[in-house]
């Protein structure tokens, strides 16, 4: 159904007068593959989508679905003759329509019966059909969002755009909406270009992340690849809390985790624990405090070196209790 | 404490009820008349020979005035809020003026503007030599020339309603639409207009219940419109039955376009699916579709406002020397709107706080009822009144009844702004109120008159100009010697002495200048608080 091409973002820039909103950015997303845009606000996500999507046009470098050119500073194909389908945070479901009329919307050319199969398709796909005839104010916003991405796949786009779809529904239809409606988008075989701000979002439902900060792009590649080996501290500053100590202190303790070139070493909280079979390093507990299902815990050698450790507990520590500590060395970051 | 409460909800009752009564009693009273009086071949003669061909007339009127101003508000409130152009920003705002000159006033001015003797026509007899019977130039003395000129003072409340529903449209749904292939024309004409079609049919109903209350315009100009033709009836005919049964019709269509316009209203808020809007930013346009755009603005500011205006002043600074006295009705004037706006801003309070929940509801449709009656329904309502019950209907009593006319019409207009500021205030601050022990008249003077206090001024303000904008209940009801700027403007114009009617007309226009720019002012002023 699709032809199944990739889009492709070549030094993409955009200013506004002084301002540079978005500063160079290269990235191929591949089809049927889900491309994470994740960054903090202001960091650019929102230009970079509409910039695709050809709501505006850029200061310099290109876009290309394929080998075709959308947008380059000279010239733009407007958004209506782009095919690059548009999912907004609000749904922007069009209120005087019914959901059939809604999806049917972008669908030009078609036969009546060729357009009804496929409405009833997407909205089968994505669990909606029983609401075919409902007007969009009938709808919860986890079954709105679902027809906006049903409208969306129904016009046949060569790709599509998602503005943190999923932040307006409610914790609970979150995840039923966000599985349905990324399974449906991977089906279409389009490349998918989703804007979050919420790092574990992207990690568990992303092909591929891309990191922007204050309009760079810092760093692509699978979730492991961004989670587990981050290029700079910015990127695995997104992906969790992180702590600094000595890099000395530390390696005279474990003299694996010794970083020649740099003074600090960066590790996640998860990185310490409590050894199971008594073979880590003896510190004595200083803090405690619950958050939800884990502890974390401050512990002290007597060197005077402190860490901060989360860690799933059988049971509560007492403060003052001495504990032997181990490392995970996956989790420790010098930049 | 529970028999103080149910003390203080009956003394509430009370007064609501009362200030329903008070409000409605005129329309009642027009009504009661409408459906009673006369009967047999009087009847039949009403039908055929008065109600019959007026209500054509009113009927025809409104579907030209409709069709006009949805031609004339729809496309600049589309252009104004949606895309950039030469003048966009004054455009904005000034689009709201017309609704500062009232229809009769409109009428005179194009009548001078169009006559044999105007700038137009002497500009080309001046040019070509002609005579005037030589050519021929449109004259506004005829249906199409009433629906002209009250299209051109009414158009801005479906500007005003139309503009405000396409800025709060969510610009993501108009991106959407294009992202889905629509083109600019498909998306104003499938996506736009149709979620914005609920807020103008409603401006709509507005300006329809405002043409169908009109009777200086089209008496000037001379159409047997039904408010024309109450007038008639009553003074040149001799004809109450008529008249009442005129005035039935007319507060059926008055009433009907009311209940049109809160019908759309409810519907608005079902319209809208999310509570996250992105105020959509103005597009560019190419070269000339902007200069076209400004074209369009500026040829219906030209029409509706700057022209008439611009000659009311030209023609009071020419004709100084035929002036009338005015001091005698500008008196009358200040004195009567004074009245008016006092008995109408004590209804319009008592009638906000005293309601509560559904009651508040009511209270609304009932100045509604009074506001959407024309003016000319209420004043025979009260005439009618008087001379069954052998009072006079000249001296202090008339002028009593006048006031009181005065309130049951506009004391929607004084309420709205009260009503506004009772709105901003959180639901909780009532039951916090209470909880604090705070009832009656302590509750009334420190936490009730302080919340609509905001709303005071625009309430005052609007009532004043609207009751000294007045005509056809004054015509009916003033007292002998108690002509005010409007009836003045009203008699000079009839008697075709339209350089004595100039200077009042100006003065009731600039004086409507006030409440107009105070309401452009607020909705700018709510746009950036957005």
């Amino acid at each position: 159904m699709t032809q199944a091409l990739p889009l492709t973002l070549k030094d993409l820039t955009k200013r506004y007068g002084e301002r540079t909103v978005l500063d160079s950015v290269s990235l191929t997303a591949m089809p049927g593959k889900v491309t994470m845009i994740l960054g903090a606000s202001g960091a650019g996500k929102s230009t970079l989508l509409r910039l695709v999507a050809g709501l505006e046009a850029p200061s310099s470098g290109a876009v290309f679905s394929g080998d075709t050119c959308l947008s380059s500073p000279k010239s733009v194909t407007p958004p209506e003759a782009r095919q690059i389908g548009l999912v907004f945070q609000d749904f922007a479901l069009f209120p005087n329509m019914r959901v059939t009329e809604n999806v049917r919307f972008g669908m030009r050319g078609v036969s009546k019966q060729e357009a009804e199969a496929k409405i009833e398709k997407w909205l089968t796909t994505l669990g909606i059909a029983h609401r075919a005839e409902a007007y969009p104010h009938h709808l919860s916003g986890g079954e709105q969002q679902r027809v906006a991405i049903a409208r969306a796949l129904a016009a046949n786009p060569n790709a599509i755009m998602m503005d943190e779809p999923f932040s307006g529904l409610d914790p609970a239809n979150r995840d039923t909406v966000r599985t349905a409606a990324l399974d449906a988008l991977r089906e279409a075989n389009i490349p998918t270009l989703m804007v979050t701000h919420d790092a574990s979002e992207a990690l568990a439902y992303g092909d591929q992340i891309a990191v922007l900060d204050q309009g760079k792009l810092l760093q692509v590649g699978t979730p492991d690849d961004v989670f587990l080996s981050p290029q700079n501290l910015i990127v695995a500053k997104a992906f969790g809390p992180l702590e600094a100590v000595s890099a000395s202190a530390l390696s005279a303790l474990w003299p694996d985790l010794a970083q020649p070139q740099s003074e600090i070493i960066y590790y996640r909280p998860e990185a310490i624990s409590v050894s199971e079979n008594s073979d880590g390093i003896d510190m004595t507990i200083t803090g405690v405090q619950r958050t939800g299902s884990t502890l974390d815990l401050t512990v002290e050698h007597e060197s005077g070196l402190s860490l901060k450790s989360r860690i799933v507990p059988v049971s509560k520590p007492e403060i003052g209790s001495v504990l032997p500590i181990t490392v995970n060395p996956g989790l420790f970051y010098a930049f | 404490m529970n028999l103080l409460t149910t003390y203080q909800g009956q003394a509430r009752r009370l007064t609501f009820l009362t200030m329903a009564g008070f409000i409605l009693l005129p329309v009642a009273v027009a009504i009661w008349f409408g459906l009673t009086l006369g009967g047999g071949d009087t009847w039949s003669h009403i039908l055929n020979n008065r109600l019959a061909p007026y209500t054509a007339t009113t009927l025809g009127m409104l579907f030209l005035v409709a069709a006009q101003v949805l031609l004339i508000a729809v496309p600049a409130a589309w252009l104004v809020s949606r895309y950039k152009f030469p003048g966009r920003a004054i455009f904005n705002w000034a689009l709201v003026l017309p609704l500062a000159v009232p229809g009769y006033v409109m009428a005179y001015v194009w009548a001078e503007l169009s006559g044999v003797s105007g700038p137009f026509q002497t500009f080309i007899r001046d040019m070509t030599g002609l005579r005037a019977r030589d050519y021929f130039f449109p004259d506004v003395y005829n249906l199409p020339g009433l629906s002209f000129v009250l299209a051109t003072t009414l158009f801005p409340y479906v500007y005003i309603t139309a503009r405000a529903a396409f800025a709060n449209q969510s610009l993501c749904t108009l991106e959407a639409a294009r992202s889905l292939g629509a083109s600019h024309y498909r998306t104003f004409w499938r996506v736009a207009l149709p979620s914005a079609r609920p807020a103008i049919v409603a401006g709509l109903a507005l300006a329809l219940m405002e043409a169908a209350a009109d009777y200086g315009a089209a008496d000037f100009l001379g159409i047997p419109t039904l408010g024309v033709g109450i007038v008639r009836a009553w003074n040149s005919f001799g004809e109450p039955a008529t008249a009442a049964r005129l005035a039935l019709v007319l507060i059926a269509i008055a009433f009907a376009f009311m209940i049109l316009e809160k019908v759309s209203r409810g519907q608005r808020g079902s319209q809208q699916t999310s509570s996250r809007w992105r105020s959509p930013e103005p597009q560019s346009l190419s070269r000339t579709n902007a200069l076209l755009a400004s074209a369009f603005c500026g040829v219906v500011l030209l029409v509706s406002f700057i022209l008439p205006v611009g000659r009311l002043l030209w023609l009071s600074l020419e004709l100084r020397a035929v002036t009338p006295d005015i001091s005698g009705p500008l008196i009358s004037t200040l004195l009567l709107a004074s009245f008016g706006t006092i008995l109408g801003l004590i209804s319009a309070i008592a009638l906000t706080l005293s309601g509560r929940g559904r009651s508040r509801q009511a209270g609304r449709l009932v100045t509604a009822a009074g506001y959407a009656a024309p003016g000319a329904v209420l004043a025979l309502g009260a005439v009618l009144f008087l001379s069954s019950s052998n009072l006079s209907i000249s001296g202090p009593f008339s002028l009593a009844i006048l006031v009181w006319v005065y309130a049951s019409r506009f004391t929607a207009a004084g309420s709205e702004p009260l009503q506004a500021a009772l709105e901003r205030a959180p639901k909780s601050l009532d039951h916090a109120t209470r909880s604090l022990g705070a009832t009656g008249f302590r509750r009334l003077l420190r936490v009730d008159l302080p919340l609509i206090s905001p709303g005071l001024w625009a309430g005052l303000l609007i009532l004043f100009v609207e009751t000294l904008k007045e005509l056809p209940a004054t015509l009916m009801l003033r007292p002998f010697g108690w002509d005010t700027l409007a009836v003045e403007a009203y008699k000079y114009a009839a008697d075709e002495r339209l350089a004595q009617a100039v200077f009042p007309s100006l003065l009731i226009t600039l004086a409507g200048l006030a409440p107009v720019l105070l309401l452009s002012w607020q909705m700018s002023r709510s746009r950036q608080v957005q």
